[in-house]
């Protein structure tokens, strides 16, 4: 590569699990962190053991998850039981070598193991300390814990999301995982970067859970500054921005405006669908040309933006009746080419196999995976004229850099990172080791 | 929160942004603001669009009442330029020249059509970080496309993960969540190249540009569905309430008395025999444990095998007890469950009050104070917060032209006949 790397020299260590924690320290070692993963084979992580994700043909086992693989990559892995004196010990000496430690456990956690920010404090007086509790660390409910559907629950986002008169649709992964991923990665370089300015380090005290509520702004002044109520008619909008019908009030997707949703296209298929929104009177005389201007469009009450509202229903008929014959991606190409606004629902598949925008910029690289073959992972959705972020490594295998980590950075004898894998340290006494581990050991 | 810990400068303190953004961008700035940064927000004359967007404060519209605009323009300040005309873009690069950040969402190639790009603006200032955040990045072949938050989280692949269960509502269309979020997944991103690359010009100097896609994010942001693809060559299937995933699953979204919901994250398969107990004994406190005392559930396999008749009980369960008794209930016997809770029940969350999420930012000019929703994270060592109510329109037009550049009173007004300003 050659190119510089922003955080080349940060040294991260990550004792993240699941989705939110390792999506955060992925980024970091994206940017050129050395990112150190802390694992314990007997209490592993959920990642590892994603029963979608095996492909057919691939032994199942801890390294064998595509979307473990894809979440932590750009990563080195130990395995250290935290439980034992010496494991504790050389956690510790692991720390008072590294820059960043981030964690997404529940909230006393850290601290039970004698790992509370104080302590850190001792360990490396300028350490960033990122936590990604559910609830955070200080509230009266810092205890409960969240996976990313609970966390969206509660933030309002899931109620956020659905048809009127309907159970709420919520969101179909983990966004609160996602995006909760992404905040702790925001708060480590914001931390980080304060702390290139001023010497000093900190505890950033993240919650999964109200970062959700700091996505519902415009949601939450209307019923603080305006009182209107949340649960009223004809919200969630579905994919509109007004029901047919409601009150004629905003409801947070930006202006309210007709056409407004999403269409069946040719095929008929479980994501044979399209999306078009018409910002303005202009734009919606450009979908009647595209559409070849049918009576039913020409209709003069569809001209103005209330009359679209107010007739939404018999438009969006009319627009179905015509998007059906048509595939996605070909309208797509109609609509776009006319100033249209208009969209396909892609799916996973579409994505990774049609999108020729996301073909264009590159936004998978594939790299060999030593369970997977050739595995695709992706790319940061940015370009860097200076600095750009790699996927840089696969992730690691469970406790494949035991012997270089702990002998070459932190100077443990050999002897003794043998016996930790005998003796319940660094490995479970009693259960198997891989091959690799065997192979490094020697 | 101490107030000693409220006076200390935020983590970005120092940096000066420059945000020419309309509501692709705007929250991105709005991340800088509140942790210390001085954006100063460039609008058209008569101000950015964005202000145009409702719900407005008392449903009265104006450019001064948009509750979405105040969200997304706190502690920022704002100048007026018509960036099309000489003295506005002689303006506007005087600035650029001493600015840390130039943050932007014109369509692609605009500012460059103005001279005024990322080649012309790192020559007056080599250590400028610029970062556009646009819908498809500068290049590609659809990037002149138009957008809309519905479009990207369609192509993103948001709307193929959500929706219903066929049994809920059927022939029901993939459903694109609400709120605004493909511009906060773009954003988060934004940031994240930005924070990067302020570090790495902390260490050498040099600044760089970012081309930022929206689309990219978005299609990044699926959680495994993905993976789920590359492994299996299968795609997801749309739950009422829960994970999109190749097969069945046992239902996470269960109604409870008087119209409420909860999730139930993954309630067949992690519980265990012991949870399983403490579950039972809540439950047989109604008199509605079903067979679930049974000595076969405290075996792990029958458990698992029974997982959609132990939801079944639940389900009976929670629908005779209140929204919130059942996530309380469920998170003191260590379930991570949570109330589906929409604004109305939000507000009067103590352990919100506890952090001190909620913050009343005054309005002078209304003689009004409002709650706005506060920080995802606390920083201890450098506090968040909202260090002014969002800008009127140009309202520090003559603290920057006049204080900064040297433009006498005399001299805006002219500009502000001629519409630079």
């Amino acid at each position: 590569m050659g190119l510089p790397r922003p955080l080349e020299g940060v040294r991260v260590v990550d004792f993240t699990w699941v989705r939110a924690g390792p999506w955060a320290a992925r980024w970091l070692g994206a940017f050129g962190a050395e990112v150190i993963k802390v694992e314990w084979p007997q209490n592993m992580d959920m990642l590892r053991q994603n029963r979608f994700t095996v492909p057919e043909g691939v032994e199942p086992g801890p390294n064998s998850t595509g979307q473990f693989a894809d979440t932590n990559a750009n990563k080195r892995g130990i395995t250290v039981n935290v439980r034992t004196p010496r494991g504790l010990e050389l956690v510790k000496e692991l720390i008072s070598v590294s820059d960043v430690v981030i964690e997404n456990f529940s909230s006393r956690i850290m601290e039970n193991w004698g790992l509370g920010y104080d302590e850190l404090r001792k360990l490396r007086p300028d350490v960033v300390y990122v936590s990604m509790a559910g609830f955070g660390h200080v509230g009266r409910h810092h205890h409960y814990g969240t996976m990313g559907p609970a966390a969206q629950a509660l933030s309002g986002l899931t109620f956020l999301s659905g048809l009127p008169g309907e159970p709420p649709a919520g969101w179909g992964w983990s966004y609160l995982d996602d995006t909760g991923g992404m905040y702790g990665a925001m708060c480590a370089l914001t931390a980080l970067y304060h702390r290139r300015t001023t010497g000093k380090g900190q505890h950033v005290d993240l919650s999964q859970m109200i970062t959700g509520i700091t996505l519902t702004g415009p949601a939450l002044l209307d019923r603080t500054a305006n009182g209107r109520k949340a649960r009223r008619e004809g919200y969630p909008p579905g994919n509109r921005s007004v029901w047919p019908g409601a009150p004629l009030v905003n409801n947070y997707r930006g202006p309210t405006v007709a056409p407004h949703n999403s269409y069946r296209t040719k095929g008929g298929g479980y994501n044979d669908w399209c999306v078009i929104t018409c910002a303005s009177d202009r734009e919606w005389q450009d979908l009647v040309n595209v559409m070849g201007s049918p009576a039913w469009a020409a209709d003069p009450k569809l001209d103005v933006l209330e009359g679209r509202i107010r007739h939404q229903e018999e438009m969006d008929r009319g627009i179905e009746a015509w998007t059906k014959n048509l595939d996605k991606y070909e309208l797509m190409e109609l609509c776009q080419g006319a100033g249209v606004r208009a969209m396909p629902v892609q799916s996973s598949e579409d994505r990774v196999e049609h999108d020729e925008q996301l073909r264009h910029r590159g936004m998978y690289t594939q790299m060999p995976h030593p369970m997977l073959g050739p595995w695709k992972f992706q790319n940061a959705p940015f370009k860097m004229s200076k600095t750009p972020p790699i996927v840089s490594s696969p992730p690691p295998m469970i406790g494949q850099h035991n012997r270089e980590v702990l002998e070459d950075l932190l100077g443990v004898s050999h002897e003794e990172v043998l016996s930790g894998h005998e003796d319940g340290v660094l490995w479970p006494k009693g259960m198997p080791t891989f091959p690799y581990i065997e192979e490094a050991l020697e | 929160m101490t107030a000693d810990r409220l006076e200390a400068p935020g983590p970005l303190s120092g940096l000066r942004v420059l945000e020419l953004a309309d509501e692709k961008g705007q929250f991105c700035g709005k991340l800088m603001g509140d942790l210390g940064a001085d954006v100063v927000k460039i609008e058209p004359p008569g101000g950015e669009r964005t202000r145009r967007v409702g719900p407005f404060l008392d449903d009265v519209p104006h450019p001064e009442r948009s509750l979405s605009f105040w969200h997304y323009n706190t502690s920022k300040r704002s100048i007026t330029l018509n960036l099309e005309t000489g003295p506005g873009s002689a303006f506007f690069q005087r600035l650029a020249a001493k600015s840390d950040i130039v943050l932007e969402t014109f369509p692609a190639g605009y500012l460059e059509s103005l001279g005024l790009g990322y080649e012309q603006l790192s020559g007056l200032n080599p250590g400028l970080i610029m970062c556009s955040l646009t819908p498809f990045g500068q290049t590609g072949p659809w990037r002149d496309y138009q957008t809309s938050d519905l479009l990207h989280l369609a192509a993103g692949g948001q709307m193929a993960s959500s929706g219903y269960d066929p049994e809920d509502v059927p022939d029901a269309p993939p459903i694109a969540p609400g709120g605004g979020n493909a511009w906060h997944i773009g954003a988060h991103y934004a940031y994240m190249g930005i924070l990067s690359a302020l570090y790495h010009r902390a260490m050498c100097g040099e600044g760089q540009y970012i081309d930022a896609s929206i689309h990219e994010a978005c299609a990044l942001t699926t959680e495994g569905a993905i993976a789920i693809y590359l492994a299996s060559g299968t795609v997801v299937r749309r739950h009422t309430g829960r994970h999109a995933d190749p097969g069945q699953s046992t239902r996470i979204q269960l109604a409870t008395q008087g119209g409420g919901w909860v999730n139930v994250t993954r309630s067949g398969s992690n519980i265990t025999p012991a949870r399983l107990a403490a579950l039972v004994q809540w439950m047989d406190e109604y008199g509605l444990a079903d067979d679930l005392k049974d000595e076969k559930y405290r075996d792990p396999q029958v458990l698992q095998d029974n997982a959609f008749h132990v939801t079944d009980v639940l389900t009976n369960f929670f629908a005779s007890l209140p929204q919130d008794e059942v996530y309380h209930g469920g998170q003191e016997r260590d379930f991570p469950w949570g109330a589906i809770r929409s604004m109305d029940e939000i507000l009067d969350d103590g352990h919100l009050e506890d952090r001190g999420f909620y913050v009343e930012v005054e309005h002078p000019e209304l003689g009004r104070k409002f709650i706005y929703p506060g920080a995802a994270a606390i920083y201890n060592g450098s506090p968040w917060k909202i260090s002014r109510r969002p800008p009127l329109i140009g309202e520090h037009s003559q603290e920057i032209l006049c204080g900064e550049l040297g433009l006498s009173l005399n001299e805006l007004t002219i500009l502000a006949e001629s519409g630079v300003i």
